[in-house]
């Protein structure tokens, strides 16, 4: 009913953890299918998500990551085939789930009869990967030197901020609401978040869960 | 892996500090409130009912260290449930622990009244609190009101403060466990130095009439004392290193305050006699100190007055805390679709669970009315099957998930956790059956609380069906926030 998602995301390597820990940030729950030791050691220590150790296309390791209860799952190891075999084993095994498939090279758009979302990794980085996930409603729109984010979030119906003014809003400090409605102009004090409407925010990654819970709920 | 990046919010806490939230949330009110009333059921075998209350949680706590090292999440038992089991099974854990946490709210409350007079009386502001013991006692009687005002004006003010803005940092509670602690070693240090410990008389240790069975409803009542690292795994996103630091600060804090328990109930059964602690009741240990600490001292005129002052501002600083985990927990659910929607969400003008700590407040406000005995029970009993609970999560999760990467996993596997539910269910009983003779309001109150909670999944459950399906998709997902 909340926002609030629960993402396998098979491969924890550079990609595959980096797309954890934007998801996590954003108050998403997390887990990660990875086969070597060392990175499973690794992940562990920055204690992101539950990690499964085990190889993603086997379909014990796959339901031991939760894909019953999954809303979505991505497949974001370095090799096309296995995370196509993933996607489909998930979607096989999860009806309704949605699939993300990391693919390399030109093809990758054909793919999309299989899955529900493709990325290549020439040009999209785990940024791109976590809005493809969560779908169109939030979505960043730069990847900014450092850390901050700079989104495009839609305000949800019914969530803590919606329909009332920025003044009347306490955003933790780290954020900024940058544009108005649907980008006309830029956010002043009387700017009303309209549900429905989207909005451009820039935000710290430490209090994007927070941000979220009171634009999305 | 990323080196740009740190997860959020940022891992400050070290292990002292990580080992102190949780001995301040176990050395809190338990020990200033809880001991007087553990010697009026077992005499002085009080300090046996405390040494085998540590030795029960020690085989949850290694259940609680092998959950938090491998389940990224901080939200304490109720986020660990949520990962194993199915929908009811984790709303039923959830709704328990909630209670447990308001109840002892409700618990700290009353403990802080007669506590907050005897500090009055110290000073010679009010009367010598000679009825402190029947304050709690719904009888007829004019300090009734007094004390319930008291206690009802803490948990409100309490309340209000955690409803507009967010709570104090990790490193605040650091201080404050220090300053209890040391409150604590200066009660004992003049305790064992005090003429009247020298003459103390341990014998008979079992009261007469029930003899040790008398141990088993005075550990179900003060269990609640040692549920304190619970509070640990709800900050882990906060502590550096957790899947080292969390087990440790588990293990440290438990064997530090089982230390700290063995000894103050020690010099206090020694000093003040069991008889004269159960006499004093929620204020007993500040009774005792009262009676051997140094009188006449500059500024705070009596040494019993630190003492005093330490066990106000321990039921104090625990219902605090007991305010935000409750609201936490609540905060939880919501956020999990397992209560009203509203519960996870963050208030868009204070950035504070108000709907979370309101429901709560409501609770908690309402126990204040009942004696302190009963709400000791209460939440003892709700913390007992809640760990229960969380044993079973533990070997659940090794039999479903046998790949799950565990930093920590606990030696002897599988004999501790079943170990834990065995103890746990035990003691379950035992306090059940005291309740039936001796307490049955409070036994109907959490059969009266179990029943709601099953209302209240049904229902909440009927207002889920007709806009989604049981498995959503992340599209569903996002038409059904519109209600």
């Amino acid at each position: 009913m909340t926002s609030n998602l629960n993402i396998i995301i098979a491969g924890g390597g550079r990609v595959g953890f980096r797309t954890a820990e934007i998801l996590a940030d954003r108050g998403h729950d997390v887990t990660i299918i990875e086969r070597d030791e060392r990175t499973v050691s690794n992940i562990a220590d920055e204690w992101t998500a539950t990690v499964i150790e085990g190889d993603a296309t086997d379909p014990d390791i796959i339901e031991q990551a939760g894909i019953e209860r999954a809303d979505a799952i991505a497949a974001l190891t370095g090799v096309s085939g296995l995370n196509l075999a993933v996607c489909l084993a998930a979607a096989e095994l999860a009806p309704g789930i949605r699939t993300v498939a990391r693919i390399d090279s030109a093809v990758g758009d054909a793919y999309t009869r299989f899955v529900d979302a493709v990325l290549s990794p020439e040009r999209a980085g785990a940024r791109l990967a976590a809005n493809e996930i969560l779908g169109s409603d939030v979505q960043t729109l730069a990847d900014v030197t450092g850390t901050l984010d700079i989104m495009l979030v839609r305000v949800a119906e019914g969530a803590p901020a919606a329909g009332k003014q920025l003044t009347d809003v306490r955003f933790p400090a780290g954020t900024l609401i940058v544009s108005d409605d649907d980008g006309q102009r830029i956010a002043r004090s009387d700017t009303t978040l309209s549900p429905g409407r989207r909005y451009v925010v820039a935000v710290e990654p430490d209090v994007a869960e927070e941000v979220m819970n009171l634009m999305r709920g | 892996m990323s080196s740009s990046q740190t997860r959020s919010p940022e891992a400050e806490l070290g292990l002292l500090d990580a080992t102190m939230i949780g001995m301040g949330a176990m050395i809190g009110a338990g020990i200033f409130v809880l001991t007087g009333l553990a010697s009026e059921i077992a005499g002085p075998a009080a300090i046996v009912v405390f040494a085998l209350n540590g030795v029960v949680t020690a085989f949850t706590g290694l259940s609680y260290a092998e959950l938090a090292a491998s389940i990224p999440k901080s939200g304490g038992g109720y986020a660990f449930v949520r990962e194993i089991f199915d929908d009811l099974s984790s709303f039923m854990m959830g709704w328990m622990l909630w209670f447990a946490y308001m109840i002892a709210g409700a618990l700290y409350a009353l403990g802080f009244a007669p506590n907050f007079l005897e500090l009055l009386h110290v000073y010679g502001l009010v009367p010598p609190p000679a009825q402190v013991g029947a304050i709690a006692v719904p009888v007829v009687d004019v300090a009734v009101p007094i004390a319930f005002l008291l206690a009802f004006v803490a948990v409100l003010g309490l309340v209000a403060l955690n409803a507009v803005s967010t709570a104090a940092s990790g490193s605040a509670e650091t201080i404050f466990t220090i300053v209890k602690v040391c409150i604590l070693v200066v009660f004992v240090g003049f305790g064992f130095a005090s003429p009247m410990f020298s003459g103390a008389e341990f014998q008979p240790l079992f009261p007469d009439g029930n003899g040790a069975a008398a141990v088993l409803p005075a550990m179900g009542l003060t269990f609640i004392a040692f549920e304190g690292y619970d509070l640990i795994t709800t900050v882990t996103e906060e502590v550096e290193n957790p899947r080292e630091n969390i087990p440790k600060a588990i293990f440290l804090s438990l064997a530090a305050t089982v230390v700290v328990y063995l000894s103050v109930v020690t010099v206090a059964v020694g000093t003040l006699g069991a008889a004269g602690l159960a006499d004093a009741g929620e204020a007993g240990i500040a009774t005792a100190a009262t009676s051997f600490m140094p009188t006449g001292l500059p500024i705070i005129q009596n040494g019993g007055a630190l003492i005093v002052f330490g066990a106000v501002f321990s039921t104090l600083t625990a219902l605090n805390a007991v305010v935000i985990a409750s609201s936490r927990v609540a905060f939880s659910m919501g956020r999990e679709g397992q209560l009203l929607p509203s519960f996870g969400q963050i208030h868009h003008r204070y950035g504070t669970p108000f709907v979370a700590i309101l429901a709560s407040a409501v609770v908690m406000l309402g126990s204040v009315a009942l004696p302190t005995q009963s709400a000791g029970n209460m939440s003892s009993l709700f913390f007992l099957l809640s760990f229960v609970i969380v044993n079973i999560a533990v070997i659940r999760l090794r039999r479903e998930r046998p790949n799950m990467n565990r930093p920590y996993t606990i030696p002897f596997y599988p004999a501790p956790p079943l170990i834990g539910i065995a103890l746990n269910l035990i003691l379950t009983a035992v306090l059940v059956e005291y309740l039936l003779r001796t307490d049955p309001l409070a036994l109907g109150l959490s059969a009266g609380w179990i029943g709601l909670g099953g209302v209240a999944y049904v229902g909440l459950d009927r207002l889920r069906t007709p806009s989604a399906n049981d498995t959503a998709t992340v599209d569903t997902e996002e038409d059904t926030n519109n209600q």
